[in-house]
């Protein structure tokens, strides 16, 4: 018996809290992003684990709702005990349960998230880290895109109504406002509206030339749609929510050539990111990931948790943030190599030189500019802190 | 701008408006059929709708289009009766003021869990039997499923009204309509009337929805908006005329539009909302409704 307790004591296993939307509107997001860390998980198990000790998840749905969320943080500090949580596609969740996290001591490596606001809930010690490229960052990339790649001059916002729409609005304009372009129109919808007449031929009335978004899948369809409807046809440029499959499957041939930025497209461009690739699409059978941002920042999340374990040589969580923001090791991961991706100040691992442009081609997202991943920029590294 | 400009972009504004009001007209019809036998309403009228479309969607990818359509009304008809059986029988026995309305919520939303758990939460797409390219008339711009939304919407509801003044069997939905305790002394099985007036009800939400779902997209989460609109609707155009929910619909459908482009579209609803309120101080039983007195 005694025998018994030893071994299994020596290998305990590591618990890692797993929580997105596995069901609902932003599934697609949080099942790749789950997937992606499984498959991370999965590498690291059967090369022997992190310190010997294997890693055990414990996956949580969320829903994507707010309440759930919070539920699910308190059970997973509380009862199973995680030493670190993977997780959050929708921002308003991961603001309501980082608290307890925070309270708790233990890390939160946001792997899809947004919001910009998410990082600096809370003052240092601050245990949120993001392995995403915040809205910040996409909304300087889309008015940068627009204005001085393409030379669009009068650009339209459209955005919906809830807390990502809105306070993406605010920011592109913020980011439009700096390029010296004003909007010539901002028009707002509802989760659910099918009509889009109204919000397009106000945009087509004051001459825009160029449709900016921030918005969900199935509502940017019906934008692409309703564009087609009134035979007009500007390009749209948008939040990174335009690889969403329910996108690009409701618009169809309407919604090719739409642009959004990508930390991760998936085309395999480096050996290291084909074979990721190549496993992602044999353990779960698919041909095209749903969302493949997701599923590679799940998938780096994983590792720089290791790494950071390993360097703590504890799964203590003062130790483990301490060590995440004075990461020793490089993390080779599948959307960037990570070389100090964070500090006490800093915790946003993705810098805005990282993401790219994705366009929808064929059903897909490829890269849009080809030049933006020639040569040595395949893969882009965060500048040093 | 020139005025021709302008009066191009108010008869593109009014098309969508009317197909959008025609889409709540078509549902808060089916409020109307269960209204006028029984005085009750299937608050998840919203939910038979999308249980219709989704229905319609796996049925469709087997049979095509046309076969699917006899399919999802028989469906749509089981459906309604088992939401009077379960629901609403018994609160009409007891006179329970209240039982229904928690009754068609709660069989609303088990409704919506069951669709969640068959077809997921995401939209989906459904295929659309006509082409996806525009019709273009002087400029003025309609898809062909708006077209068929609009009439097949408006060929329903007069067909359900020939059938209820016609046939015999309408004839007993009317006359319990009008006084349920003299149909029934008549001989009329003034309850078996009412579980026909809910499958019929339903049966008109399926058809709604597999109309529908191609312009609008389906899923489970589908009903609870189109749903909460077409009750606005019944509101405004009265629960006892169908011809008022008609107007009723195509009132809030191009009011929308209108005040989206003109006044802005952050404030689209306001103004339905405010009709709504209007109607309910000024003329409580819609602008096309009776006044009823209900004798206690």
């Amino acid at each position: 018996m005694s025998v018994l307790v030893a071994t299994t004591a020596l290998a305990q296993p590591i618990k890692v809290g797993l929580t997105g939307p596995f069901t609902g509107g932003s599934a697609s997001m949080g099942v790749s992003m789950r997937d992606g860390v499984k498959l991370a998980v999965g590498e690291i198990n059967k090369a022997g684990g992190i310190m010997g000790r294997q890693i055990a998840l414990v996956e949580r749905d969320d829903e994507a709702k707010n309440e759930i969320g919070v539920q699910i943080a308190q059970e997973l500090i509380n009862k199973e005990q995680v030493v670190a949580t993977l997780g959050f596609i929708n921002t308003g969740v991961a603001l309501a349960s980082q608290r307890f996290y925070q309270e708790a001591e233990i890390p939160v490596l946001n792997n899809v998230a947004t919001g910009t606001a998410i990082t600096g809930q809370f003052k240092a010690p601050n245990y949120i880290f993001r392995t995403a490229a915040n809205d910040l960052i996409q909304s300087a990339m889309i008015a940068n895109e627009a204005i001085k790649r393409q030379g669009f001059k009068a650009p339209a916002i459209l955005a919906d109504s809830t807390n990502y729409g809105q306070l993406g609005r605010e920011d592109l304009v913020r980011a439009l406002t700096g390029l010296g372009v004003k909007t010539v129109a901002e028009e707002k919808f509802n989760i659910g509206d099918t009509d889009m007449t109204a919000q397009l031929l106000r945009a087509k009335q004051a001459g825009a030339d160029v449709i900016l978004t921030y918005a969900i899948g199935p509502e940017l369809a019906q934008i692409a749609n309703g564009m087609a409807k009134l035979g007009w046809k500007v390009p749209m440029i948008g939040s990174w929510t335009l690889s969403m499959a329910t996108f690009i499957d409701n618009a169809g041939a309407n919604g090719e050539g739409a642009m959004m930025p990508q930390t991760f497209i998936q085309t395999g461009n480096t050996a290291k990111r084909k074979v990721f690739i190549e496993s992602y699409q044999a353990a779960y059978k698919v041909d095209r990931i749903p969302s493949p941002v997701s599923a590679a920042q799940g998938y780096d999340s994983v590792f720089l948790l290791k790494a950071a374990i390993e360097q703590a040589k504890s799964t203590d969580g003062a130790k483990i943030r301490a060590a995440l923001e004075n990461l020793q090791t490089k993390v080779d991961g599948v959307v960037t190599v990570y070389d100090r991706p964070y500090s006490p100040a800093d915790h946003e691992a993705i810098s805005n030189n990282i993401p790219v442009f994705g366009v929808v081609k064929g059903g897909r997202v490829v890269v849009a500019h080809e030049d933006d991943i020639a040569g040595d920029k395949a893969v882009r590294v965060k500048p040093k802190n | 701008m020139t005025s021709e400009y302008s009066m191009q972009v108010l008869a593109q504004l009014l098309v969508s408006g009317i197909a959008v009001g025609m889409i709540y007209g078509v549902i808060a019809f089916g409020y109307q059929l269960t209204f006028a036998t029984s005085k009750t309403l299937n608050f998840g009228q919203g939910e038979a709708l999308m249980l219709g479309s989704l229905v319609g969607l796996s049925v469709v990818t087997i049979t095509g289009y046309w076969i699917m359509l006899p399919i999802v009304l028989a469906f749509g008809m089981i459906q309604g009766a088992v939401v009077e059986r379960l629901g609403v029988r018994q609160a009409i026995k007891t006179k329970s003021e209240a039982g229904w309305i928690m009754a068609t919520i709660a069989l609303g939303i088990i409704f919506k869990n069951l669709a969640e758990n068959i077809w997921g939460r995401d939209a989906l797409k459904f295929p659309s039997p006509l082409p996806e390219a525009p019709l273009s008339f002087m400029g003025v711009n309609v898809l062909p499923m708006e077209v068929v939304i609009v009439f097949g919407a408006l060929a329903m509801m007069l067909l359900v009204e020939v059938f209820n003044r016609r046939s015999i069997y309408g004839k007993a939905v009317v006359a319990t309509a009008n006084d349920r305790d003299a149909a029934g002394l008549m001989g009329i099985n003034t309850s078996l009337v009412i579980t026909f007036s809910y499958a019929l009800s339903s049966m008109t939400a399926a058809f709604a929805g597999v109309l529908v779902a191609p312009v609008t997209l389906t899923g489970a989460s589908m009903g609870g908006a189109l749903g909460l609109k077409a009750f606005a609707v019944a509101i405004i155009g009265g629960l006892s005329s169908g011809m008022g929910v008609v107007v009723g619909g195509l009132i809030l459908g191009i009011t929308e539009t209108l005040t989206g482009y003109y006044l802005s579209t952050g404030y689209k609803d306001v103004p339905g909302l405010v009709l709504l309120l209007l109607v309910l101080s000024l003329k409580p039983s819609g602008l096309f409704g009776s006044a009823t007195i209900k004798k206690v």
